[in-house]
């Protein structure tokens, strides 16, 4: 059975104007129907651009905003509507990872009550007992457990996410959601957290929700990728199959907009440089939301909204990328107005 | 002649906690129609070398040359180098928000720049070529988008914008430092799709800044690896992927998901990089190398010819070392240990993770 299921959740933000009386007058469909489930042990990967919901999306899982619609459903139990105790305890179990080494630790407090500050939440142990484990905790993700009394400031960006994770740890969670953990960091310091991700997963038997733009991060961390566009889930489908066989034509384009590292796999491969901009989410096209953009856009796309349909591999799209077809960009960049 | 010829540049900042050592002997050059990429990590001093030849560094010290079509931007006079600026040399910066104003329509801005510099161009002939740019960068109903403020643009067009106002004088070169890193993947290939295009229409040199290796075997034809204010490599762009010589490229490149998807687990250069005040002795690079010898603990190694023409590394390991290949491996671990007399592990070693 899946730990977490997330059912048709919809998050929408209003735009209130006014100056005495704040009347909405438009809403931010910021998830728009997200349906997705998380297998214990497994990693899944969510990835999309700015603005396609996926940060929205981690925080309605972790509780931290309320859905709109929709359920999300943990270990068995709706989530979605809890409060006081029932809230707490399911808080013990999800933890998340920020993006901001710098933004998401107080500067002003040391690092070991920064660890220790979830114990002191749901009142595990006395004062000797919490040391103890923020010791065991820094001593686990890699930091020295004799500096449990320095400030944020003095450690560098890699070691400020170590001690996120370490916070993140301190309830032993069942799963954490990750939000862009490695993009703040340079190069070489992301490949040492990003082992120490997959170390504690093997160790501990955690859960991760792992969402980032950077392609090729997720597809070495995921199980399973999930790919946004506009508040939907476009296509949901095992790591590597998504990878060589994407069905969906923005998960197309994706892939093959990004850069990578290899000069001849970097000639080689055919762009499909996608015209214009991401629509609003406030008022997000008819039909399939990718239709302006997308090289294989038909009729039929501006009017119907694709289902996510498949099994393993479900793609929502009514003409989807059959395996071997190359697409090509339809337009070239920023020729179409 | 090159275009730009950059020889030993040094930039350091004087602080209450001492003088940061911001780059230490650094030399480069671009040719017209060519684009050179500079990749480093955070405090690798790949912005700072850039930023002094444009005279953006305020209070630093700074020596050395940079021969620009022939004058030293290092010691013309503010007035002259101002005129240049924007003129022969443009630069785009990584955050396109915070480099244009706010309050000002994009027209206006790129018609001040227009003027500035030529100040005989009238208003509107200006405003026209500026529509005319916002069209070659591919914005649509440039004629009408000219009128709109900074905030009405997105990310990238914003960076578009940017680049239109880079062209707008026909420069010999073109600094960018970081312009796709602040845009999503799908943006990203359409900014550096249209640089790609432009430089080839204008026949412009680019200096092409980032930390991203993507970018880089995208787009550069000889690339500058830069580590603690100071070059580890330089080769032409095919060179350096696949038949590189300093271990820290290579631990770069090994720290960086492979693009074929295999899970194999990935190598992070341990450690971090050193603090540009307190610099170790010898090799910069050594706490954190897995090739360190005796000598990289006191000598400093300058940028070495080694295999391949052009190729310069600043390591000690043999010249015919390059590449993953096991044949490489295995002279570099020949060098190392022929290099290496003291056993005893201990202070001096690979500093643990972090």
């Amino acid at each position: 059975m899946s730990l977490l299921r997330i059912e048709d959740v919809r998050k929408y933000f209003p735009i209130k104007e006014g100056l005495f009386v704040r009347r909405e007058i438009a809403r931010v469909h910021a998830v728009d129907g997200v349906s997705l489930e998380v297998n214990p042990g497994e990693t899944l990967g969510v990835v999309g651009e700015s603005g396609c919901g996926k940060s929205t999306l981690a925080r309605c899982v972790t509780g931290l905003h309320p859905v709109t619609s929709g359920r999300i459903v943990f270990d068995g139990q709706d989530v979605t509507r809890l409060s006081g105790r029932g809230l707490k305890a399911f808080r013990r179990d999800v933890q998340m990872i920020f993006q901001d080494p710098y933004g998401s630790l107080n500067p002003r407090r040391r690092v070991g009550s920064i660890i220790a500050d979830p114990l002191v939440v749901h009142r595990i142990g006395d004062a000797r007992a919490r040391r103890r484990r923020v010791q065991e905790l820094m001593e686990l993700v890699g930091l020295n457990p004799e500096h449990y009394n320095r400030f944020p400031a003095e450690f560098s960006g890699g070691q400020r996410q170590r001690i996120g994770i370490a916070r993140a740890l301190a309830l032993k969670p069942r799963l954490i959601v990750c939000d862009e953990p490695v993009s703040a960091l340079d190069v070489s310091i992301q490949a040492q957290v990003i082992n120490l991700l997959t170390d504690l997963q093997g160790e501990l038997g955690l859960t991760y929700v792992f969402i980032a733009h950077d392609l090729s991060v997720v597809r070495y961390v995921s199980d399973r990728v999930a790919v946004m566009y506009l508040g939907k889930v476009v296509e949901v489908a095992p790591g590597e199959q998504l990878y060589r066989e994407p069905r969906h034509p923005y998960t197309y384009s994706l892939l093959s907009a990004a850069s990578v590292a290899d000069p001849d796999a970097s000639a080689a491969r055919s762009r499909v440089i996608l015209a214009g901009d991401v629509p609003s989410p406030i008022t997000p096209p008819p039909g399939c939301r990718f239709h302006p953009r997308c090289p294989k856009a038909q009729a039929r796309c501006s009017t119907e909204e694709p289902l996510l349909l498949g099994v393993e591999h479900r793609a929502a799209c009514h003409f989807p990328v059959e395996p071997g077809e190359r697409l090509t960009g339809a337009t070239r960049s920023g020729d179409r107005p | 002649m090159r275009l730009l010829e950059v020889t030993d540049l040094r930039v350091s900042f004087p602080t209450p906690d001492g003088v940061v050592q911001a780059v230490r002997g650094v030399s480069f050059g671009v040719d017209r129609g060519r684009t050179l990429g500079i990749v480093g990590e955070s405090g690798s001093g790949k912005s700072v070398s850039t930023q002094t030849l444009m005279g953006l560094t305020r209070g630093a010290t700074v020596t050395g040359a940079a021969l620009f079509e022939g004058r030293d931007l290092l010691t013309m006079p503010r007035e002259e180098l101002r005129r240049l600026r924007g003129a022969r040399i443009a630069m785009i910066f990584q955050d396109p928000l915070s480099s244009l104003h706010p309050l000002y329509r994009v027209g206006r801005q790129i018609v001040e720049m227009i003027r500035v510099h030529e100040p005989e161009v009238g208003r509107e002939q200006a405003r026209g070529r500026a529509a005319e740019l916002l069209g070659l960068v591919g914005i649509p109903r440039p004629a009408e988008r000219v009128d709109d403020f900074p905030h009405q643009f997105s990310g990238g067009m914003r960076q578009r914008v940017m680049i239109a106002m880079a062209l707008a004088l026909n420069p010999a070169l073109i600094i960018a430092d970081e312009p796709t890193t602040a845009l999503d993947a799908t943006v990203q290939a359409q900014i550096i799709d249209l640089m790609v295009r432009l430089q080839r229409e204008f026949d412009t040199a680019l200096i092409m800044i980032t930390h991203d290796l993507g970018v880089i075997a995208d787009i550069a034809d000889d690339v500058l690896v830069m580590y603690a204010g100071k070059p580890a490599e330089y080769a032409d762009r095919r060179t350096l992927y696949y038949r590189a010589h300093h271990p820290y490229t290579t631990g770069l490149l090994e720290s960086i998901p492979k693009a074929t998807g295999t899970r194999e687990r990935l190598q992070p250069v341990p450690g971090q990089p050193p603090s540009l005040i307190h610099l170790p002795p010898g090799c910069v690079f050594h706490p954190r190398c897995r090739h360190v010898m005796d000598r990289c603990r006191s000598e400093e190694p300058p940028m070495l010819a080694v295999a391949g023409e052009g190729h310069r590394s600043a390591c000690w390991l043999p010249g015919a070392a390059v590449g993953p290949g096991a044949e490489a491996e295995r002279l570099r671990d020949e060098a190392q240990a022929a290099g290496t007399r003291r056993r005893d592990k201990g202070e001096g070693d690979v500093a643990p993770a972090d």
